[in-house]
């Protein structure tokens, strides 16, 4: 018993909520864009890049504030750049999708190499990490203390930015024809919908996402970058989001799901445990979550026939 | 533009998108060399050199070729159904771990049974791996690139508990499995360099798939079933079964491809010990544009660019990642569909003899 109280523990829900946060993040760029029928696993690449970046500029200027607004507008060309490549010369999304986050593992090799002639990783002291917010009141109790005070800011806004998401898809003009777009481009072009338009826009706020996602990976959760730091983050990105169904709040929920998993497999190998059955979790109730929802839609549009 | 050129340019402009994709690749490397303060003429000498000068240099572009080659071979076969195997990396992983177990467990037997029994296995451990995403995809139309992707992760961690809990070699302290017998090792072609017969292996292979694509009815139902699937189950043809099928063969390549790194260059398992040989040959099939006959040339490309650039950076100090911005590049360039597009001459222009 003294073993299982090692390892789940506050500490552990602390975990999960950190982990969770670069999940969630990718995951609502992704909803955004798949709501507009643009499965976006470049988002791996966006975020990569973005961590760079932020950590570059963090460390040039001194500024984590700097450095998020750059990764965000880094994120914001990727991101772009892919639309260009699918909506305009046609490429097809997944491939356009994994030629971004190849591009970005080369592409940040490179920087890192002749910018800060270095392999594998960069830390400096100089390096001005996203600060930690301490609330107070809540901080001195004792359990409530330790599960809601003291994460970075980007923890908390990763939070307020899922409901931002819900706000901007379903109380706004804008997100009812993001999802027009989505469900019946054709019809939303007759209605007088810039289908295209709509799709660059939506491509637009998952480059700011995959952005912030970085930054929070390089200036928040750790405080360096690492060569292929996100490590199939935008991925499990992109299970939360089938999971939650692409809907904001059951994807963040999905997320928080999926970081929970990753903080007891963790604590699972601190003390020797194989912690690989627990690390695959995520994904096989991804694999499961899409295909029992493949399923329903195919009894529903036999029923409809009927 | 003159009439025949046109012509000539739209039959050919898949070809032509791929080598403005490869060229315009090579001049953003020269112009990164170039500005990186680098002679070029100096920096490319030393790269053919490193890809073609002497067994050694010229073994690593073999040994880098294999891969390249086999992961193009299976991404391909699988886009002649019009599945998108992303799952290469975790077929080859399957392969790799079943060519480890089988190659260190049977003994006493002669290579010329040692090897061809473990690669089989390898490849039918590969295939059936893939069989889960091409089923779902076939029977529920649940997208394989999705599954193939989280499937990877699956099979990583995986093969990562086999190689660090039951079947971890006890001698050493990183997590890899004991080494295979010296009958299951490919016999080297090319010493001091680790190319192995794998290359004939890969070659074999290649030779086969473009038969059975192109000559056999089942190829044919291949094609036709990636073209379009409705049709062919309206004429009879189990479109379903063709899929799950080719799935099959798409992992097993995999599943060779895993075999052959195992016996032929390491000789065991190590944890995480692909550098991403599975997703090398999305690059690779897309700049074929899937055609079989020109996976090899595109992987011997790539296989030369890759084991230049080491030499180059030897000796002139152009760092490696150059090549890798150059692939990356490639890459990006390769997946769009049309980056020039030659429009069809309309029948009326062509000047022929109006009969009636």
């Amino acid at each position: 018993m003294g073993d299982l109280g090692l390892i789940i523990n506050l500490n552990l829900l602390r975990a999960t909520l950190r982990m969770s946060t670069p999940i969630a993040l990718a995951a609502m760029g992704l909803v955004i864009t798949e709501q507009a029928a643009i499965t976006n696993i470049g988002i791996e690449g966006i975020m990569l890049i973005g961590a760079f970046v932020a950590v570059a500029v963090s460390y040039f200027t001194g500024s984590w504030v700097l450095g998020i607004l750059a990764s965000v507008a880094a994120g914001v060309v990727v991101a772009l750049f892919m639309a260009v490549i699918h909506l305009k010369f046609k490429a097809d999304v997944f491939v356009a999708g994994i030629a971004i986050n190849l591009f970005a593992i080369e592409f940040t090799r490179f920087l890192l190499r002749n910018i800060f002639n270095t392999a594998g990783s960069f830390y400096d002291p100089n390096i001005v990490p996203i600060p930690s917010i301490t609330i107070p009141i809540i901080d001195k109790i004792p359990v409530l203390g330790t599960l809601l005070s003291g994460f970075k800011l980007t923890d908390y806004l990763g939070i307020i930015l899922v409901f931002v998401t819900y706000f901007i898809l379903y109380k706004t003009v804008w997100g009812l024809r993001i999802r027009f777009v989505g469900i019946h481009p054709l019809s939303a072009e007759t209605g007088g919908v810039h289908v295209n338009i709509k799709k660059y826009q939506a491509m637009i706020l998952s480059g700011i996402f995959g952005g912030l996602a970085g930054a929070h990976l390089s200036l928040g959760y750790t405080r360096q970058f690492i060569e292929n730091m996100t490590n199939g983050r935008g991925l499990i990105g992109v299970a939360a989001m089938y999971f939650g169904g692409v809907t904001p709040i059951n994807t963040w929920f999905a997320s928080l799901f999926f970081g929970f998993t990753e903080a007891l497999g963790n604590n699972l190998q601190t003390f020797g445990l194989p912690s690989q059955f627990m690390l695959m979790i995520p994904y096989i109730a991804t694999v499961v979550a899409i295909t029992i929802g493949m399923i329903r839609k195919q009894k529903r549009e036999k029923n409809n026939l009927l | 533009m003159n009439d025949k050129l046109r012509d000539f340019l739209y039959e050919r402009q898949s070809l032509l998108n791929v080598f403005i994709a490869v060229f315009t690749a090579m001049i953003v490397g020269t112009l990164v060399i170039y500005f990186m303060g680098y002679d070029i003429l100096e920096s490319y000498e030393a790269l053919y050199q490193g890809a073609f000068k002497g067994r050694f240099n010229f073994g690593g572009t073999l040994e880098r070729f294999v891969p390249l080659l086999l992961s193009g071979l299976a991404f391909a076969v699988a886009s002649k159904a019009s599945i998108f195997n992303i799952g290469v990396e975790g077929q080859l992983y399957f392969g790799a771990i079943t060519a480890a177990f089988f190659g260190y467990i049977i003994k006493g037997v002669p290579s010329l049974v040692h090897i061809p029994v473990t690669l089989l296995l390898a490849a039918a451990a590969g295939g059936l791996w893939a069989v889960i995403p091409g089923f779902l995809r076939a029977k529920y139309n649940v997208n394989e690139v999705t599954t193939t992707i989280m499937l990877n992760y699956v099979a990583i961690f995986f093969v990562g508990y086999i190689v660090n809990h039951p079947f971890k070699n006890p001698n050493v302290g990183v997590p890899q499995t004991p080494n295979v017998q010296p009958t299951a090792r490919l016999p080297k072609i090319m010493l001091p360099s680790r190319a192995n017969i794998g290359i004939f292996i890969a070659l074999a292979l290649l030779v086969f798939f473009i038969w059975l694509l192109n000559k056999t009815t089942f190829g044919y139902k291949v094609r036709a079933v990636g073209f379009n699937p409705f049709f062919t189950d309206y004429v009879g043809v189990k479109s379903k079964l063709i899929m799950v099928l080719t799935m099959f063969l798409s992992g097993a390549i995999g599943g060779v491809l895993g075999g052959v790194e195992v016996l032929g260059i390491h000789g065991y398992v190590l944890d995480n010990f692909s550098p991403g040989y599975g997703f090398d040959g999305i690059m690779v099939g897309l700049l074929a544009r899937n055609n079989l006959k020109a996976l090899p040339f595109v992987a011997f490309f790539l296989a030369a660019l890759r084991s230049g650039a080491i030499n180059m950076e030897r000796f002139t100090g152009v760092p490696k990642e150059v090549i890798g911005v150059i692939e990356a590049v490639i890459i990006l360039l390769a997946a769009a569909e049309v980056i020039v597009e030659i429009k069809k001459r309309k029948s009326s222009d062509k000047g022929g003899v109006e009969v009636g």
